[in-house]
């Protein structure tokens, strides 16, 4: 039996109409001693108002450079069984589809070799498998593969690259997220395990401007699905949206960030002038039934985006504006590009240099010389607006 | 022993997705027409086949025990024919083609304490990070601030209240931001306020300097020899508490009681509609930690939802209801005090002053 | 003469020694980086550093170890580990 600890400030944590994670923390306890010793030092942490959490050492099994997350306890004395408390990243299936089955056959595996902890899932996708000694990360992380499940990302590498639910069940979705996800996955299989970069690297995948995975907050590259004919108008379903009380002129046409649309109270018609549409979603989002992406469908590249380590948050900017993602050449091509940019970035990077920092450090239209793409006016919000032009200088004086 | 005979494995990938989706997402995959609310929590997709798929999205702690999720997967059993899905907000999705099953499947899940919700215009579950459960750098807990708020907002998560539009919320426990809160409708971010006490004793045994220098941002860090012994000195006036150095060098912690805390911040946004994605922004400096139930940081969050609940148009997002009103308003209505903090002083600064004279005159009196 | 990736990863793992007793880490990137400028004219290039780097890794002679960034040390107990 596990040492009883008292847990009086957690235990207020058990009560309200949300999920509560002490309760999950407790159920693992019953019988897990790691998880046991956790509920005590997390009661501590909520008296002491401080963490008790050391990081380093461990990052892999044998050959991996990422997936595990070292973790130790800066009171081992007295917190015995989770003196080591590692976390193991696990790459998720693309979407976060998953069956009972495989679900149990984690569960069974995590069981044997840990906490019986899980997050569902990391921010940045994996599953997170929380809390087990460096002894059963080699047993753990062979019992997965034999599952079919891989170690996910960490540390100076591809991160687990993750997706959007995309055309498995949106109809937004302006390209195969799950699929592009999947192989782009299985490409970088090598940059994902064996850290060579100067920092992390993450790609994520939306299926539309929504971006339902935060793509363009803090993926190095987000690809965004979009399309580049006509938004699908049914006239009927327009009509209905009308009929049961919508608002078409104050709720969609005024909201149209382009002013591309014009209603018609009388014929109960929707005109959109799809020239000056800037796919923003919001026509589509409000009259789901109504409106659609048109059918040339793809994506948008951006590049850049990150959280604020070191040099300050950022949002990603216009890579491509448009690529075809279902055509196998202009997928080639792009990832040539990405090869490419990953080359340079290796080559002149400082150490924990996002690839945003960098091209903000080098400068963008250096940068896209370097990796041999031309600068297009969809690039920029708006040309630059100082006088300090670096002119190049004809080399040819001889 | 049959676990030294079995090959090792290396590589292999993730799962295909392919194997894991129900026969009608198979069947209809790409060829989905549109999507309705059905009840909160409840939405049906619809395919150009005429198919429905009905989604049940329940609430989840995201710090989930085994037995919890082997209860996920007999429920899906039960109703599902064994298939389920997680959401990037961590909520968990029962997937069915009976509408019929969908109801059970609420009821039940809302027995099992896993409440549906969250579609739509509304609150849905907050995304966030490690906090004091499991990470070194925590300036506050995660799942406990999480839950506290969550508790608090139910109302907006079970549909029981509407809202004019999405309001994302994400929690990350330092600056280091894993949950990428800087782009979220409110933002709930653990923040440091004391410069890291160095141990000159070990700095030079577990850390290398120059590496140490270089993880400031704000060049604070400078190698410099103490009692002999080779270590590094922080300008403490150019220090903004990123723990960035601590990242990278264990010997020097930031963590205290006192100092560390929350800070929360409005108006972001990654989505295209309407508007362009933007950043948030600073609404309360400083909240001190006070678990187990976070009051004043459950009430600011709530502050922020209910001005803007009852003052945003449809469809506004926290940050364009913000820019069309003016940030006067917004500290007026909030009661939030204006301070020092709230003025960046870091690079492009300039860029967030007022250059205008457009202005509200606030209060105004009809 | 050409060198191959045996001897390469030999250098590798000299230059990783060397830097650990002077307390200093390398990232893979600057191992490849020193690799390729000494030993470019006998034919070492970023391909061949990476499968040497795999093959040290593999065997366990070198590991990977974290802090903000990833590096390669030889295997070691390790600061913050409580053992």
């Amino acid at each position: 039996m596990p040492k009883e600890y008292k847990t009086p400030k957690l235990d207020d944590l058990e009560k309200g109409p949300w999920p509560s994670f002490v309760k999950e923390i407790k159920q693992a306890a019953k019988n897990n001693e790691m998880s046991n010793d956790l509920l005590a030092v997390l009661e501590r942490s909520y008296d002491e108002r401080i963490g008790h959490w050391k990081h380093g050492g461990i990052v892999g099994v044998m050959g991996y450079g990422g997936g595990v997350i070292g973790r130790y306890i800066d009171i081992p004395d007295e917190y015995p069984n989770i003196s080591h408390f590692h976390t193991m990243r696990i790459n998720q299936p693309a979407g976060w589809f998953y069956t009972s089955e495989a679900l149990r056959s984690i569960c069974d595996i995590w069981e044997k070799h840990g906490s019986g902890l899980t997050n569902m899932h990391g921010s940045t996708g994996d599953i997170v498998l929380l809390g087990t000694t460096t002894d059963e990360l080699e047993p753990t992380f062979q019992d997965l593969a034999h599952v079919g499940f891989d170690l996910g990302g960490s540390g100076s590498d591809v991160r687990t690259p993750s997706c959007c639910v995309g055309e498995a069940r949106c109809e937004w979705a302006c390209y195969d997220t799950m699929g592009v996800c999947y192989e782009t996955t299985m490409r970088y299989q090598d940059e994902l395990h064996r850290p060579a970069f100067p920092y992390k690297w993450k790609f994520k995948f939306a299926g539309c401007p929504n971006d339902c995975v935060a793509a363009k907050a803090r993926a190095d590259i987000s690809v965004v699905g979009t399309w580049r004919d006509a938004i699908k108008v049914d006239d009927a379903e327009v009509a209905t949206y009308y009929d049961n009380g919508m608002d078409i002129f104050n709720d969609v046409v005024l909201n149209c960030p382009a002013r591309c649309m014009k209603f018609d109270h009388e014929s109960k018609k929707l005109e959109i002038n799809n020239a000056d549409c800037r796919r923003c979603m919001h026509c589509i989002n409000a009259m789901p039934k109504a409106l659609r992406p048109g059918d040339d469908k793809g994506a948008t590249i951006l590049i850049g985006a990150k959280a604020p380590i070191i040099e300050g948050a950022l949002l990603s900017s216009v890579l491509i504006p448009f690529l075809k993602m279902e055509d196998e050449e202009e997928r080639e091509a792009w990832y040539d590009i990405m090869e490419e940019i990953q080359d340079i970035w290796c080559e002149e990077g400082k150490n924990r240099e996002r690839i945003g920092e960098f091209i903000q450090r080098v400068g963008m239209a250096n940068f896209l010389e370097a990796v041999g793409v031309e600068p297009i006016p969809e690039m920029v919000a708006y040309p630059r607006d100082n006088p300090y032009i670096f002119f190049e200088q004809d080399e040819e004086e001889e | 022993m049959a676990e030294a005979q079995r090959e090792r494995l290396t590589d292999i990938g993730p799962p295909h997705y392919e194997k894991y989706l129900p026969p009608v997402v198979k069947k209809n995959y790409g060829q989905w027409k549109y999507h309705e609310l059905v009840e909160p929590g409840v939405m049906v997709h619809v395919a150009e086949s005429g198919d429905e798929l009905y989604s049940v999205r329940c609430a989840s702690p995201r710090l989930l025990s085994i037995q919890t999720i082997r209860k996920f997967a007999d429920l899906a059993d039960k109703y599902c024919d064994g298939h389920l899905r997680f959401t990037s907000r961590h909520n968990v999705e029962f997937l069915t083609t009976k509408k019929e099953n969908a109801a059970k499947i609420k009821k039940e899940a809302g027995e099992m304490g896993f409440p549906a919700g969250g579609i739509g215009h509304g609150i849905t579950s907050i995304v966030h990070t490690q906090g004091w459960v499991h990470c070194h750098s925590a300036a506050t807990d995660a799942s406990g601030v999480v839950k506290a708020v969550m508790d608090d907002l139910f109302e907006y998560f079970n549909g029981e209240k509407q809202v004019p539009g999405k309001c994302r919320i994400a929690l990350a426990c330092c600056l280091n931001m894993c949950g990428a809160v800087h782009c979220s409708d409110i933002a709930i971010l653990g923040v440091h306020t004391k410069p890291p006490r160095i141990s000159h004793e070990n700095l030079n045994k577990m850390c290398e300097i120059p590496l140490v220098s270089a993880s400031c941002p704000t060049a604070a860090i400078r190698p410099a020899t103490v009692d002999g012994k080779a270590s590094v000195e922080v300008i403490e006036e150019q220090c903004m508490f990123c723990a960035n150095c601590f990242t990278v060098c264990p010997a020097m912690p930031l963590a205290d009681p006192d100092a560390d805390g929350i800070s929360i911040w409005v108006g972001g946004k990654v989505s295209d509609a309407r508007s362009k994605p933007m950043f948030s922004k600073l609404a309360v400096p400083f909240i001190p930690n006070n678990p187990p139930r976070w009051p004043e940081t459950i009430a600011a969050v709530r502050k922020i939802v209910e001005v803007w609940a009852d003052n945003a148009r449809p469809y506004e997002r926290v940050g364009e209801w913000i820019e069309r009103v003016g940030w006067p308003r917004f500290f007026r209505l909030t009661g939030f005090e204006f301070q020092k903090e709230h003025v960046d002083d870091f690079k492009y600064a300039g860029l967030s002053y007022n250059r205008s004279a457009q202005l509200t005159h606030e209060p105004w009196e009809e | 003469m050409a060198m191959t990736k045996d001897q390469i990863a030999e250098e590798m793992y000299k230059a990783v020694a060397e830097a650990q007793e002077v307390g200093k880490k390398l990232k893979p990137m600057d191992l490849t980086k020193q690799m390729v400028k000494a030993y470019e004219d006998e034919g070492v290039d970023k391909k061949m550093c990476k499968a040497a780097i795999k093959d040290l890794v593999d065997s366990g002679r070198l590991v990977y170890t974290y802090f903000g960034g990833s590096f390669l040390e030889l295997p070691h107990k390790e600061g913050a580990s409580n053992d």
